[in-house]
């Protein structure tokens, strides 16, 4: 499984990946902040918020239905409970729609609101982590103030996922080409066992060897950043606009004043 | 598995999500001070690679016996308590959960810290808790019994982080389903959950035994042989059935099913003749039910065993909450008097194997 799966736009070239990669960081947490901050019965109040993530995704260009399969793939656990909601809050709430006044059974629109939070916020974080190498956060995150240890975790997991993925995939594969579904329940069992525990024993062996090899060659435990990431005009122009639209999407009235 | 019981932003509120993403963080913090002394520290990071495994064992997935077309698969905090200890496996978790939040979007970004207890520190402590308590001396504890001890580990560590999410929804106030409805189902549904994660847990276990028992502390390989014994995996369904029945039970509903509530809402128009006045045979049947159930409606009889229960009017509807001793009894017993009917059946109809086989 090649790198490209995951980061498969991140290496693009669009004015959204020229952007310092802490200044989208923190835009997106603060987007995200506000977009939770909003209660359970308000949906018309989300709309503006869509801008965002959809900018950032147009201007850096990635495809929508890969955004979209995103949120698609995730959904379940929070359909679940979209759909529960209806049931259970029956109490009528007012909904202004311009100059359209009804009224609807609040759990409808406790459904609709979380959906569109959880679409937004996916949206959001696509847009971040596909505008951005993953490298690129991590550096992001150590200058923001991240534990250097989590950090290092963070880079191995990455770097070693395709790695172990691709290992898992061909054990899988040789299982399967052995006819492993025929087998009883007690053997089939006793393969994942041994599968899985052979995988652990072999990655012990081969954290070992990385431990060794980096011990080799000069490693004591300090982390090295990259230290490319510079905050250019750019990146002002875009967090301040951010922190803008964010305020006057969330306290409207500040328009009026 | 994994997906369903990721934490979404969108359940929490903004005070909730800070707190538990300070706690989570606080408990990170003593995670790798106290991982430090089995560690050395530059050894912390290689957690990572650890953590890539994990991904990598969720692919080999374990196609359920009687169950065509779902499969099982391991998520693997409890085993990785049992192998690491619990400190570095919840370090391991961590990275595990940040990877899964950036590079697949999977649980958001401010319910990291209600993810990393949920999955992280809840199951590893109590699954390694559970693991070293119940066995005894890990060294010359019988299979059967480390199975046992994995079995249960894994079911109540992952049945446990599920229960805290009906928790934090609640605690943000953004749902209204009320709490122990919520409760019951994600239990419910992660003790399931958490029987598949121990059967695939206690075979890597067992083979861990044989191949490579210095990584479970044992001082040299077991010859005897890690063999799943039929009763005791028999015991495993006899405990999730009990925990199901007499546990998980307290919580259902009360409000009529969709037949009950069909006719008592008068929807059909036949229905009413029917129910207001029944023929002489369904009287005398009701009852002589009423008579003779041991436990009417799930519950400690009204009247003594043989007499009618005296009239009263239907129950209030609304969801049981409390906790319902009789209706734990009357699901156990029920559950107990259901297997001994169908294993007597069973047994009965067992075709005799022929006098001789090749």
């Amino acid at each position: 499984m090649h790198h490209s799966h995951i980061d498969r736009f991140a290496h693009g070239d669009s004015p959204v990946h020229w952007l310092d990669a802490r200044a989208k960081f923190l835009a997106i947490v603060a987007y995200t902040v506000v977009v939770i901050s909003y209660n359970r019965y308000t949906v018309t109040e989300l709309a503006p918020l869509a801008v965002m993530p959809l900018a950032l995704l147009w201007f850096g260009g990635i495809p929508t239905w890969f955004a979209l399969r995103r949120v698609l793939v995730l959904s379940p656990f929070i359909l679940f409970v979209c759909l529960l909601s209806p049931w259970y809050d029956r109490a009528p709430q007012a909904v202004a729609l311009g100059s359209w006044r009804f009224e609807v059974a609040g759990g409808w629109l406790t459904s609709v609101d979380i959906a569109v939070k959880f679409t937004l916020g996916v949206l959001a974080l696509t847009a971040l982590m596909s505008t951005t190498p993953f490298a690129l956060l991590l550096e992001a995150m150590r200058k923001l103030g991240v534990p250097k240890m989590l950090l290092m975790q963070l880079g191995f997991v990455y770097r070693y996922l395709f790695v172990l993925i691709d290992e898992a995939m061909r054990v899988r594969r040789g299982r399967d080409f052995r006819s492993a579904a025929l087998a009883p329940a007690g053997r089939r069992l006793s393969a994942v066992g041994g599968i899985i525990g052979n995988l652990f024993v072999r990655t012990l062996d081969r954290s070992e060897r990385i431990y060794t090899a980096m011990a080799a060659r000069g490693y004591t435990g300090q982390y090295h950043g990259l230290n490319i990431l510079r905050f250019r005009w750019h990146d002002i122009v875009f967090l301040t606009a951010a922190a803008a639209y964010l305020a006057v999407c969330r306290w409207p009235w500040l328009l009026k004043s | 598995m994994f997906l369903a019981m990721h934490m979404a932003n969108e359940l929490l509120s903004v005070p909730v999500a800070g707190l538990t993403l300070g706690l989570a963080a606080l408990i990170v913090l003593i995670a790798s001070w106290l991982a430090r002394r089995t560690l050395n520290p530059e050894r912390l990071p290689l957690m990572g690679v650890m953590g890539a495994f994990v991904f990598a064992g969720q692919m080999i997935n374990f196609t359920l016996p009687g169950m065509p077309g779902t499969s099982g698969h391991l998520v693997g905090g409890v085993l990785l308590a049992i192998v690491l200890g619990p400190w570095a496996a919840i370090l391991t978790i961590v990275s595990i959960l940040v990877v899964q939040c950036l590079l697949f979007q999977d649980g958001g970004l401010l319910a990291l810290g209600c993810n990393i207890i949920n999955m992280g520190v809840v199951p590893c402590l109590v699954g390694f808790g559970l693991y070293r308590v119940l066995p005894g001396r890990i060294e010359t504890t019988r299979p059967w019994r480390q199975y046992l001890a994995t079995w249960t580990a894994c079911v109540i560590a992952t049945a446990a982080g599920a229960a805290l999410v009906p928790v934090e929804a609640t605690l943000s106030g953004v749902l209204k389903i009320p709490v122990f409805q919520f409760l019951a189902v994600m239990v419910g549904v992660h003790l399931l959950i958490g029987f598949v994660e121990g059967l695939i847990t206690f075979a890597v276990v067992a083979y861990l035994r044989q191949v490579r028992p210095a990584a479970l502390g044992l001082a040299k390989a077991d010859t005897g042989g890690g063999r799943l014994s039929r009763s005791a995996v028999a015991a495993s369904f006899l405990v999730t059935a009990a925990l199901l029945a007499g546990v998980v039970a307290w919580f259902a509903s009360s409000y009529p099913d969709g037949l009950e509530w069909s006719y008592m809402e008068h929807k059909y128009a036949n229905a009413d003749s029917a129910v207001a006045g029944p023929s002489g045979l369904i009287a005398a049947a009701t009852a002589w039910q009423e008579k003779w159930s041991l436990m009417t409606d799930y519950t400690k009889r009204a009247a003594p065993l043989g007499e009618l229960p005296a009239k009263s009017g239907t129950e209030g509807e609304g969801s049981g909450s409390a906790v319902n001793p009789w209706g734990s009894l009357a699901g156990i017993l029920g559950t107990v008097v259901t297997l001994a009917l169908v294993y007597t059946a069973a047994r009965l109809l067992r075709r005799r194997t022929p006098a001789h086989q090749h």
